[in-house]
């Protein structure tokens, strides 16, 4: 091979160099940085609703699922919006059977946040619901989400059926 | 075509039949392979003997003493052939035919500096890609093509679109310049693929750095500039089809251009068509989170899109001015997978596996058209460059209406509409200066017009004017030493319209009662932005050795949805929230590159650090705004290093090894995410490749067999809400001839192509469908032949 043997070792002395650079910056743990998103789950005996779940119009129920995190819960919210037009489905295990495509007249639509307060890794989402008696009865998708104090957020979802 | 092939393999055979002759005569004819005409005044010119062909091209030699004759047969403009005729051959006439060449009037300016030369004297990091880099290495879009080189990447959208990445940065902070001009569309959408068609490109220069000194704001972490291409040389014509077929996403492809110049006008066109279906994957199940989508057939439903396009281009050279306008269009459809639309998974009553190729719901179409002007003069030592160019996008992108929070079903398909002109003006007069100081002086001018609609909401309407004046001198020291130094200064006004919710939402009052409200989501807003940027940069030419070093400022304006915006992207699960407190992205870079090259071998390195002072990032927060997440803009300090590093060599004739290697480490330093890295970071990843020439078999002629191998790391550094990826290695072959059946015709480029051979199941971290983790694309076979005429 005929290039020149000096130049090529100042080559591959900075290339080393640069190798190294990146390597002693690569190294820095000073921050402990949070890389584990939070945890939610209804598949508890208590949790509420499990999929397919049949709600009446008029009764209260406590909606509630558990969530943890490894350092530090934050926030949580619930969503219930009809799924007359079958536009998604649930991530449980059980498939339930849905209803005919229909029209929305007045259905129930829940949209609340919460914060969770104290530094908490475990906590008990417990939200109490009155299902009113004049929305319309039919496939409904029930959202839960979590968000820990560094930003990751976990997610469920749960097909249930509000009936008469 | 059969009697064809008879006549070539006659013709051989006759060769075979040899008699000796002491002395003959050779008779013959120089026409064009091009346009069959004779060409008057062809040099012939062989060992002891010359000739030159008369007006009817006729030529002949006397006297040959030799069992066999050899000579070159030359003349302008054309490339010279080299002729041998046997004394034994049975052909009293030959016909020789030369092809046509075609030569930019640049390369003829710049005889004394070749481009590698002014390349090498520039202290800017940057690499140029010729035509025949695009046409070996094609893939599917124009940014996975050049995804080969180091220290580039791409965010892939499905098979078909892709956007460019520069050592990790991508969206609004790099600059796509096409002939001079900034394409403008809607760069910041996470799923918008860039829209130009990558036929017919012969030039493109990639500025690995900040160059916000040459083309302002956006220039921040790089820039991908296709350049305009060469003016064709007087009195010709050329053309070339492509074809190209795949098996992966069953993809046609067909484009076709011409270029032809008289005296003084010249013009070309082009055409391209592209119709793919939905495109397959290693896998016949994605699980995403709980969920579990089984495919029909492996194929990623509803991912199937469509492309056509076409350009024209007519132009004007003469001794002192050169001017060409381009008229273009690119117009493509592209549907998105149907099971997750974002990272909200959906389900439909539409058919999406009774075919493959069909575009359903969700799916976005696009079109762009675009004028550009090109226009140097030349008077005394002064150069004068005038870019002038008008653009617009329309884009649209279409799903299923569903009720999402307070919002009722929408009564159309229409998500969202952007429609954004882009009217620019760039001049600069490049001049000499003690023979030493190449001087820049220019301005560019630029307005925006984005105009929204459809029922969804991400970014508000705005009007944006943009003024630049910068100046630079390139001062040879010496032959070998070269300083630039150059400073730019940007004002912007930016005026965003606001925007209100088309439904109402409810809202709580103070005292316990809910509001039914029309939500704002922008605000009417007048800013301005002013930045500074500076680049200062040694090249030193030792030998084969070139060293580079450039410190550069460079900037980029907030864009009005980072400002201004309070917009639900339901498909994320998230609130995009504006912050009317930005300031002018800087960075600061570090440059190094150095380059030792002999005729046997290379080696390079280009490492570089960078620190932004306030790096524009989505911030994920911990709050919620009506059950979705708030991102919200912020700005943080960020320091990032990394580098390639190439080797290459040609010990043996035959074969050539390259290997490159390309890796950058960031921090976020302060801010929410402090200890973070940024988000669609690419991993450590190395590209191995080897190239075989074979000797010319039958009618191939430079058959070669190119076979790489990429091994990637994995990616653990991470940002919410993205996931860690695994490490993966893809091997790809592909064999690349021409084939020359008839040696009157310009031979045909051939190349079979071979994708991820072992259909490994591998996941792309900056793949827009990472995020629901699709896998990427199974094995590919590919074919794409190349006729020249």
């Amino acid at each position: 091979m005929r290039f020149n043997s000096y130049n090529m070792k100042s080559v591959l002395k900075y290339f080393l160099g640069f190798t190294l650079l990146i390597i002693s910056c690569t190294n820095d743990n000073s921050i402990d940085k949070d890389e584990e998103k939070p945890s939610i789950t209804v598949n508890y005996e208590q949790g509420f609703p499990q999929g397919c779940a049949q709600l009446s119009r008029g009764e209260t129920y406590s909606f509630k699922a558990k969530v943890t995190d490894n350092k530090e819960l934050a926030s949580y919210s619930l969503n219930i919006h009809h799924n007359f037009d079958h536009h998604t489905h649930d991530d449980q295990v059980t498939e339930c059977d849905l209803e005919e495509i229909k029209q929305a007249i007045n259905p129930l639509l829940i949209i609340e946040n919460y914060a969770i307060e104290g530094e908490l890794t475990s906590y008990e989402i417990n939200i109490p619901i009155t299902i009113p008696n004049d929305i319309d009865t039919g496939d409904y998708h029930c959202a839960y989400s979590v968000t820990d104090a560094t930003g990751w957020q976990s997610r469920t979802s749960i097909d249930i059926k509000i009936i008469e | 075509m059969f009697y064809k092939i008879l006549s070539v393999w006659l013709f051989i055979s006759l060769y075979s039949i040899s008699y000796a002759q002491n002395s003959f005569q050779v008779k013959g004819v120089v026409v064009s392979a091009n346009t069959l005409d004779p060409i008057v005044g062809a040099n012939i010119i062989g060992e002891n003997l010359w000739s030159i062909s008369s007006t009817n091209g006729e030529f002949m030699i006397n006297n040959t003493n030799k069992e066999s004759c050899s000579f070159k047969v030359c003349c302008l403009g054309y490339a010279c052939k080299m002729v041998t005729v046997r004394a034994d051959e049975n052909k009293d006439f030959i016909k020789i035919y030369l092809k046509q060449t075609s030569t930019n009037l640049d390369e003829v300016q710049v005889l004394a500096k070749s481009k590698e030369r002014i390349q090498k004297e520039n202290p800017m990091v940057s690499q140029i890609v010729s035509k025949e880099f695009l046409e070996g290495n094609r893939e599917n879009s124009l940014m996975q093509t050049l995804s080969k080189i180091p220290g580039v990447s791409t965010i892939t959208i499905g098979s078909g679109q892709s956007k460019p990445v520069i050592r990790g940065l991508g969206f609004n902070r790099v600059a796509v310049v096409q002939n001079g001009i900034k394409h403008e569309a809607q760069q910041w959408g996470n799923d918008h693929g860039l829209e130009i068609d990558q036929y017919g490109i012969e030039h493109i220069q990639i500025i690995k750095g900040p160059a916000s000194l040459l083309y302002g704001s956006d220039a921040i972490a790089g820039v991908v500039n296709i350049q305009p291409n060469k003016i064709p040389l007087q009195n010709s014509f050329s053309g070339e089809v492509n074809l190209l077929g795949e098996s992966n996403n069953d993809l046609l492809g067909v484009s076709a251009g011409i270029t032809s110049r008289k005296d003084k006008w010249f013009y070309r066109g082009r055409i391209t068509y592209r119709d793919y279906g939905d495109y397959k994957v290693p896998t016949d199940k994605i699980k995403y989170e709980n969920y579990i989508f089984n495919l029909h057939n492996n194929n990623l439903r509803n991912t199937a899109g469509k492309e056509a396009d076409a350009s024209i281009g007519i132009g004007y050279v003469s001794n002192h001015i050169k001017s060409e306008t381009v008229f273009s269009n690119v117009n493509a459809k592209n549907g998105f997978f149907a099971n997750a639309h974002g990272l909200e998974v959906r389900t439909s009553t539409i058919d999406y596996d009774g075919s493959s190729r069909d575009i359903d719901l969700p799916f976005h179409k696009v079109n762009h058209f675009k004028i550009t002007n090109n226009t140097t003069i030349e008077k005394e030592n002064h150069t004068f460059y005038v870019d002038v160019g008008y653009q617009n996008n329309q884009r649209e992108e279409h799903s299923e209406p569903v009720p999402h929070g307070y919002m009722p079903k929408p009564s159309t398909t229409k998500e969202r509409l952007f429609d954004k002109s882009t009217y620019s003006l760039n001049v600069r007069d490049a001049f000499e200066f003690n023979n030493q100081h190449h001087m820049v002086l220019g301005a560019n001018l630029e307005h925006q017009d984005n105009h929204i609609g459809g029922w969804g909401f991400l970014i508000p309407a705005y009007h944006r004017f943009t003024a630049g004046v910068f100046g630079y001198d390139q001062f040879e020291m010496n032959s070998n030493l070269h300083l630039l130094a150059g400073f730019r200064y940007d004002y912007v006004w930016l005026n965003t319209n606001a925007y209100y919710d088309w439904f109402p939402s409810t809202v709580a009052n103070n005292n316990g009662s809910t509001s039914e409200v029309y939500l704002q989501r922008a605000q009417n807003k007048n800013l301005n932005f002013k930045s500074l940027s500076a680049s200062l940069g040694v090249s030193y030419l030792q030998n084969n050795t070139t060293y580079k070093i450039n410190i550069g400022r460079s900037f980029r304006m907030p864009l009005s949805n980072e400002l201004t915006s309070n917009g639900v992207n339901y498909h994320m699960y998230r609130y995009e929230k504006g912050n009317l407190n930005l300031d002018a992205e800087i960075s600061y870079q570090l440059d190094v590159a150095i380059d030792h090259t002999t005729k046997y071998f290379s080696v390079g390195v280009s490492p570089f650090v960078n620190i932004f002072q306030n790096y524009i990032y989505l911030n994920p927060t911990s709050n919620y705004f009506e059950t979705l997440q708030i991102y919200e803009f912020t700005q943080s300090k960020v320091f990032r290093i990394g580098g390639e590093f190439k080797a290459s060599t040609s010990i043996f004739k035959f074969l050539q090894l390259d290997a490159s290697v390309e890796y950058v480490y960031s921090r976020q330093t302060s801010g929410a995410k402090e200890g973070f890295t940024l988000p669609f970071a690419p991993p450590l990843s190395a590209l191995f490749s080897a190239n075989y020439q074979f000797k010319n078999v039958f009618f191939f002629k430079n058959p070669q067999i190119i076979a790489s191998y990429r091994i990637t790391a994995a990616q653990e550094e991470i940002v919410p809400p993205e996931e860690k990826t695994e490490g993966f290695q893809v091997l790809n072959m592909s064999f690349l001839s021409k084939v020359d059946v008839f040696q009157n015709n310009n031979p045909i480029d051939i190349r079979i192509k071979l994708n991820n051979i072992f259909n490994t199941k591998y996941f792309n971290h900056t793949s827009f469908y990472r995020l629901i983790d699709v896998p990427e694309a199974g094995r590919n076979l590919s074919l794409s032949l190349t006729m020249p005429f």
